[in-house]
């Protein structure tokens, strides 16, 4: 962050966008991995193979 | 339940897929005609409607907006139907976005031609057409959004939270990139001036690839390579983590456009950061595409379907990491302003959106007409020729841009430039442009394969225009249940705030990067020296702008040794405060013009040069690939809009003093009877009214304003000292010479030496200042600057210009060899 911080500086208060961006991003990111990874499988699998039934396919090949 | 009874829209899908296929081949001819210019001039034809100026844009805007963008929605209105159960929101709603798309087309293809142009790439429509843009688009969505909300599943399928955020990520670039001031039906100003302007073009240009190439084409993916392969998506989780973190990610990673160029360094650091975060993302898709035929890949074999969609996502996964690796300081030095730019984006756009383009249209037609895929073999031929051409249009390319890079940075001992002269290094890489000709002809021809297999296939089934279909109405659920729904999953199930948290995700990023630049001053520095531009001058600049001359000349000098040493000082921010919109291009084919204006600079060139230049650059020299101009002589300039571009400009903050839109015109007649007065000192007779004129001025103001005071004028070179000068008859000094003369020399004295229109014969007896040897040596090493002729002593050794002086004397001037 030391060589970020350095180009920053040259513009008064213009950090404050990039920290506040980074912020969000980080903390989002991880509310929306650990929701997702807590999702049930199952529920998962029922979502993956919806797609699949339908008067395209003949067989369906599930994992 | 009872299962209501519906109906599939197939009509509409037929449609965008037929216009996918014809603008498609439309495309694909013009790229091809591009790729003939760039190696053989001849194929401009000698019209204005065909340079390559107008061509470029029209390759870029059938290929992106035309073939890809009618895929998309024919993609997309076929698998949003199915995927929701549901008929598309509103048939005519529907029937206004296919022919109101194809109305754009035919407007961007005939403004063109037409030399219409906003100069900004991937958006050089004019005002117009942008706001039919908006209203489409509006009408895309508003169709879209509808059968999310009217339709018969639960859940919203990832692929459609790809073409949400496509439709939202669009709109929002579109609108904030194209706000102009209109001077009349088909002349606009940017809004944005110089480095803002790069800013908001550079931020919309990158997510025009996200989210026109990308973001849809990973909707298309979930889909279809599911339904190909007939095996569920690899894993939903990483699905919805890299559906997040890419579409916000994008939004932010504009700026690796313009490294080294004029923009703060706070935005560059920005731009690189974010893009090297989107290699995570990106591989998160390749890799949940790739594993998805995990125990399926026999099927790949003989399915050509399937491997169009293998290339596609191989292709992506190759740009999304080389495209972070290009936003590196370092190696965008190399990539950017040379063919490197080219064959990253033809890897993804024939490989990636192309691949997957053909893929779904072997998949999609035979069912639509509810037949068998008219020849499997042919499309297989169509895969190997497709795929092949790929690398023969790429790998010469990556090739050019690594030679071209390394003769332009490459020193002589004595610490000259060894290619002072931008086309010895494009002389250099041309072979490789008629290599690229092949990658594409080759393209072309699979490409018309599968138009002929799928009309085989068309013709031997029908369509049935709607399609009947049943399935359970969707019971509403009421507010979340937290014991038995996630957040997300609530989210998902209700498509209008989902696309609110989209637009939200979407706007953190472009705020970031745009709203300092605009608004906080201290981020464009102001140079007093630099003026606004004169009415002739603007007038020049918007022919400039119109003509696409951006497409191969940049006017922004990196600060590097090798560039500066070439053009001239490097570019600062605060020169071009007044240019609506910015010209800095984005490759070089031709050499840099910021310093085009500056009196004694390296790249300054009299009146009677450009005029002769551009009636017919080969003439000038031979090698130039640089299309002829020559109907600037005849075309007239039209005084009556120049009041109102000048109004324009001071409502867009151009400081020119009050009341002076009615002194406009006098005051360009002035300065258009100065060129023409200057011309006629060489014999060449002009009108001033005529955009030679101020193609000209605009010319000689570039780089003007930054430069140090003119050099004092010698006129007569003191030639006091009668030291002689040992000319070099070895046949290596004179070879050498000639070296020089044929790539510097040549563009002002001709190949003979017998020199170009008013340019002076070096081969008769008549010498402006002396034809002794050391007169001669004199004279190339401190040029003649009041006629165009710059102190070679900056570019060549001492040794250099003996050769060449040896040169001039001992083989050309053969009258002078008895002497």
């Amino acid at each position: 962050m030391k060589i970020v911080s350095n180009l920053l500086e040259n513009i008064e208060g213009i950090q404050i966008y990039y920290i506040i961006g980074l912020l969000i991003f980080f903390t989002l990111f991880v509310v929306i991995f650990i929701r997702t990874m807590r999702r049930s499988d199952n529920e998962m699998e029922e979502i993956k193979n919806s797609i699949l039934i339908d008067n395209d396919s003949e067989e369906i090949i599930t994992s | 339940m009872e299962n209501q009874k519906f109906f599939y829209d197939n009509k509409i899908v037929k449609l965008f897929l037929l216009a996918t296929i014809i603008w498609g081949v439309v495309g694909v001819i013009v790229g091809l005609l591009v790729a003939l210019q760039l190696a053989f001039p001849f194929f401009n034809f000698g019209l204005e409607f065909t340079t390559f100026g107008r061509m470029r844009p029209l390759h870029t805007n059938a290929i992106i907006f035309a073939f890809v963008g009618n895929a998309i929605f024919g993609g997309v209105y076929y698998s949003l139907q199915k995927l929701l159960k549901a008929r598309m929101f509103n048939d005519t709603l529907s029937k206004i976005h296919f022919w109101g798309w194809q109305l754009i087309i035919v407007l961007a293809a005939v403004t063109f031609v037409l030399g219409i142009s906003t100069s900004k790439e991937y958006a050089e429509l004019e005002w117009p057409i942008d706001i039919l843009i908006t209203i489409v688009w509006v009408v895309f969505g508003w169709n879209m959004i509808g059968t999310i909300v009217k339709r018969r599943v639960q859940h919203i399928y990832a692929a459609i939270w790809w073409y949400l955020a496509t439709f939202l990520g669009v709109a929002i670039l579109h609108v904030v990139n194209s706000f102009a001031l209109p001077i009349s039906l088909t002349k606009s100003y940017s809004i944005y001036a110089g480095a803002q302007d790069a800013v908001v073009q550079w931020w919309y240009g990158h997510n025009a690839v996200a989210f026109f190439l990308t973001t849809p084409f990973l909707g298309l993916m979930y889909y279809y390579l599911p339904k190909a392969a007939n095996r569920p998506i690899y894993s939903y989780k990483l699905s919805i983590i890299h559906f997040w973190s890419l579409i916000f990610l994008y939004m932010w990673a504009g700026p690796h456009h313009l490294l080294y160029q004029a923009l703060p360094d706070w935005a560059q650091a920005l731009g690189v950061t974010f893009s090297i975060m989107l290699i995570a993302p990106s591989w998160g898709g390749m890799i949940n595409g790739l594993l998805t035929l995990r125990g399926a890949w026999d099927k790949v074999r003989d399915s050509a379907v399937l491997k169009f969609f293998v290339v596609a996502v191989t292709a992506y996964g190759m740009s999304t990491f080389e495209g972070p690796m290009m936003s590196l300081k370092s190696v965008n030095q190399i990539t950017h302003f040379t063919d490197w730019t080219i064959a990253h984006t033809h890897i993804a756009g024939m490989g990636w959106n192309g691949g997957l383009v053909f893929g779904m249209l072997y998949w999609i037609i035979p069912r639509l007409f509810k037949t068998k895929l008219f020849s499997e073999k042919l499309a297989n031929a169509h895969f190997w020729i497709a795929t092949l051409s790929i690398l023969i249009y790429a790998i010469p390319l990556y090739w050019a841009a690594v030679t071209q890079w390394l003769m332009l940075r490459e020193y002589t001992p004595e610490g000259f430039l060894a290619y002072p002269n931008f086309l010895e290094t494009l002389t250099q890489i041309l072979p490789m442009y008629t290599i690229r000709i092949i990658g594409g002809t080759m393209f072309l021809i699979g490409f018309l394969l599968m138009v002929y297999n799928l009309f085989k296939t068309m013709a031997a089934g029908s369509v049935e225009a709607n399609e009947a279909a049943e399935a359970p109405a969707l019971v509403s659920q009421g507010s979340r249940n937290p014991v038995t729904e996630t957040i997300h999953r609530w989210m998902e199930r209700r498509a209008v705030r989902f696309s609110i948290w989209v637009f939200v995700a979407l706007a953190i990023g472009g705020a970031v990067e745009i709203i300092p630049m605009i608004f906080i001053k201290s981020n464009v520095p102001t140079i007093d020296s630099v003026k606004p531009y004169t009415p002739l001058e603007l007038e020049g600049r918007d022919i400039y702008v119109s003509e696409g001359c951006y497409t191969c000349h940049s006017q922004v000098i990196r600060p590097f040794r090798w560039e500066t040493d070439r053009y001239g000082e490097y570019s600062k921010i605060g020169e071009f405060v007044y240019d609506h919109p910015y010209q800095w291009g984005s490759r070089r084919t031709g050499p840099d013009l910021a310093r085009a204006g500056l009196i004694g600079g390296p790249m300054y060139k009299n009146a009677a040069w450009h005029y002769n230049h551009f009636m017919d650059p080969q003439k000038m020299n031979e090698q130039s690939i640089m299309p002829n101009y020559a109907w600037f002589a005849k075309k007239e300039i039209n005084l009556d809009l120049i009041p109102n571009k000048i109004r324009a400009m001071q409502t867009l903050g151009v400081p020119y003093e009050e009341g002076f839109d009615e002194f406009a015109v006098d005051d360009l007649m002035k300065q258009a009877q100065t060129i023409v007065d200057d011309l006629k000192n060489s014999n060449i007779e002009i009108e001033p009214t005529k955009q030679m004129v101020a193609m000209i001025a605009y010319m000689h103001k570039l780089g003007k304003d930054i430069g140090p005071p003119p050099v004092e004028i010698v006129e007569t070179l003191e030639i006091a000292e009668p030291e002689e000068l040992e000319l070099l008859s070895g046949e290596e000094d004179l070879a050498a010479g000639k070296a020089i003369f044929a790539t510097t020399c040549v563009v002002c004295h001709g190949a003979d030496g017998k020199g170009i229109a008013t340019f002076p014969d070096l081969t008769d007896e008549e010498w402006l200042t002396g034809s002794s040897p050391s007169e001669v040596y004199l004279s190339i090493s401190n040029g003649n600057i009041t006629k165009g002729m710059i102190p070679y002593k900056d570019q060549y050794s001492e040794k250099q210009i003996t050769q060449l002086t040896s040169y001039i004397l001992l083989t050309l001037n053969k009258n002078e060899d008895s002497k």
